[in-house]
């Protein structure tokens, strides 16, 4: 009798909590519709859409035939005249490009960790072509760079440098150059701002202790900043890795993919397939193909990047 | 004397530093705004010159109000162009205007009431959810295009800034949901259970208290959206087709691609591009540079 009048005693907070409870529930799955509804339309859809296109025929040219085929898209993409050649440039890029993002990105956030009043002046203005589009970017080095016109040209026949003009875009070999230093130039300040929080947050006593010991300047650099960046190094790493495989806006704008194919990256042809050679089953094949390789690449990152953390 | 010496090298060279870094990240982007005070045939000189010798406004002028350069017209060996695309470019800056703000302002809306349920509330399917939102961004852009573009077209959306709008929300939600998420966790819980115990409810709390403690990580986040929304190009130049709804970045590629563009005009297309960006990264300098960290930092 009195465990029920207790019981009686306790019910109504427990009950008011629970419809407590269910109404935030019901307010949670409110708020949370409309981002899921938008999503899931721009999610869902598409992928399987997208498997679809790329295990069927889908050539504009031919709009009457949409026959299954399999894997023959995916063939198709593997026999194509640009797979290997593309693969190859992608794969330059990134190797020719990351590393050189990176190691702007490290000196430029050494020199903004050093206490001086450059260094405000430079974090406010490192920022800049980050800021820009990709095609503003890539519209302004187009510009120093042309052969004709470009001002690059220009200062170096002056200083009596070159005598003739230098193709910095229609030379195969430059122009994969010119388009890592643009990308250098866009990306670099992402790095430099993310390295110098990875700086920043390294406690001054370490340093304090290595002095103390009579370490160098390369010695406390290479023994205990490099090793304690290592986090913020991989992630900077995975990150323009992705960008880098991707890139698109850069190429349209400043070569086309030419000379010859050279800056044809395979997100190049992933375009082309679909808007010049009208072939959505190709483009579509090819666009898992380089997610799936992408995936690859990330995993393996991540996997190093776990076996790192515990340390 | 030694010590005082060594400081100065030291000094010097991190200045020595600092200018090669400076002139690097700023000269393309002076020598391009300096380009467009001069005029097309001042540009075709060699060697170029450094500084305008007769600076003058009037490419701005064409692209405004449709008046032709005076230097367009010197004919004979130097030829006189008129990119047609220039004069577009106020319309297109005015379309990435309005299409970003846009996305910006959903996003911040839609962003923070999603963010703020995941950060504080449990519910069934709360796991599922935020590994769906965060999920739909593996898939490289590319791969989406052609789904993308027939869904808007289904919609009748094409050549719409609302179709536009759209794909930059799915493209720019998950991540704003994700980071508002994480910075609404730093907040300190107790007041927001004392504002619940006092009867409010959890709107109340999210727009009374949270947001405005919040307000720099929804600045940071609004500055991303924005931001990706205004540089976009590759879906821009899919989902558009007139100047109706076309954004900077397809009427720059247009202007810049044209195999007959002028100089002076593309010059000046660009600097009036750079406008909306630089002022957001100079005025968001802070803001952009601690979501960057945030945002790079959670992989």
């Amino acid at each position: 009798m009195g465990n029920l009048v207790a019981a009686e005693a306790v019910r109504p907070p427990r009950l008011r909590r629970r419809s407590g409870r269910s109404r935030e529930t019901v307010y949670a799955y409110l708020t949370l519709l409309p981002v899921l509804l938008v999503i899931a339309a721009f999610s869902l859809y598409p992928i399987l859409y997208a498997a679809y296109l790329s295990l069927h025929k889908e050539l504009l040219t031919d709009p009457n035939d949409h026959h299954f085929v399999g894997l023959g898209n995916y063939i198709n993409v593997f026999h194509s005249f640009y797979l290997v050649d593309s693969v190859t440039s992608t794969i330059v890029f990134v190797v020719m490009s990351v590393p050189a993002v990176m190691i702007f990105g490290l000196l430029v956030a050494l020199l903004l960790n050093q206490a001086f009043a450059g260094a405000t002046v430079l974090r406010v203005a490192v920022l800049l072509p980050w800021a820009m589009p990709p095609i503003v970017s890539g519209i302004i080095w187009r510009w120093i760079l042309n052969d004709d016109y470009g001002i690059l040209n220009s200062i170096l026949r002056q200083l009596s440098i070159i005598h003739y003009a230098i193709p910095w875009l229609s030379n195969p070999q430059l122009a994969r150059v010119a388009l890592v230093f643009a990308q250098v130039w866009h990306e670099g300040p992402l790095a430099a701002i993310f390295l110098l929080a990875g700086l920043r947050a390294i406690p001054t006593e370490t340093y304090g202790a290595a002095r103390v010991d009579g370490a160098g300047w390369w010695s406390i650099f290479y023994h205990i900043t490099l090793p304690l960046l290592r986090a913020p190094l991989l992630l900077v790493l995975i990150y323009e890795t992705i960008v880098a495989a991707v890139t698109f806006d850069l190429v349209y704008i400043m070569t086309g993919g030419g000379p010859a194919n050279a800056t044809a990256l395979v997100s190049w042809f992933a375009y082309t397939e679909v808007f010049k050679f009208v072939n959505l089953g190709n483009g579509a094949a090819l666009a898992f193909l380089i997610a799936a390789a992408l995936l690859v690449v990330i995993l393996g990152y991540l996997r190093v990047l776990r076996s790192e953390s515990p340390r | 004397m030694n010590v005082a010496w060594r400081k100065l090298c030291r000094k010097g060279g991190l200045w020595a530093a600092t200018v090669v870094v400076l002139f690097f990240v700023l000269a393309p982007m002076l020598w391009i705004l300096d380009s467009s005070f001069q005029g097309e045939n001042e540009l075709l000189t060699r060697p170029s010159h450094l500084l305008p010798q007769q600076p003058t406004v009037e490419n701005f002028g064409y692209i405004f109000t449709g008046t032709i350069p005076r230097s367009f017209e010197v004919t004979g060996t130097l030829r006189s162009r008129v990119s047609q695309e220039a004069r577009e470019v106020p319309q297109a800056l005015e379309n990435s205007v309005i299409v970003a703000v846009a996305v910006t302002i959903v996003n911040a809306v839609l962003g923070a009431l999603a963010a703020y349920s995941f950060a504080r509330l449990r519910f069934a399917g709360k796991t599922l959810a935020f590994n769906f939102l965060l999920g739909s961004r593996l898939l490289p852009a590319i791969a989406v295009a052609i789904p993308y573009y027939t869904i808007v077209n289904a919609a009748n959306l094409l050549d719409t800034y609302t179709g536009l709008i759209l794909v930059y929300l799915t493209f720019t939600l998950p991540f704003t949901v994700w980071f508002l998420r994480d910075y609404f966790q730093t907040l300190p819980e107790e007041i927001e259970e004392a504002a619940l115990v006092d009867g409010c409810s959890r709107l109340q709390v999210l727009v009374r208290i949270v947001l405005p403690l919040a307000a720099p990580g929804l600045v940071a986040a609004g500055a991303f959206a924005f931001m990706f929304s205004y540089n976009e190009f590759l879906f821009a130049l899919l989902l558009t087709q007139t100047i109706k709804s076309q954004t900077l970045p397809v009427i720059l590629a247009s202007v810049a691609t044209n195999p007959d563009a002028s100089l002076a005009l593309t010059a000046t297309s660009v600097v009036l591009a750079m406008v909306p960006p630089l002022l957001f990264a100079l005025g968001f300098q802070r803001f952009l540079a601690r979501g960057l960290v945030a945002a790079l930092g959670r992989v």
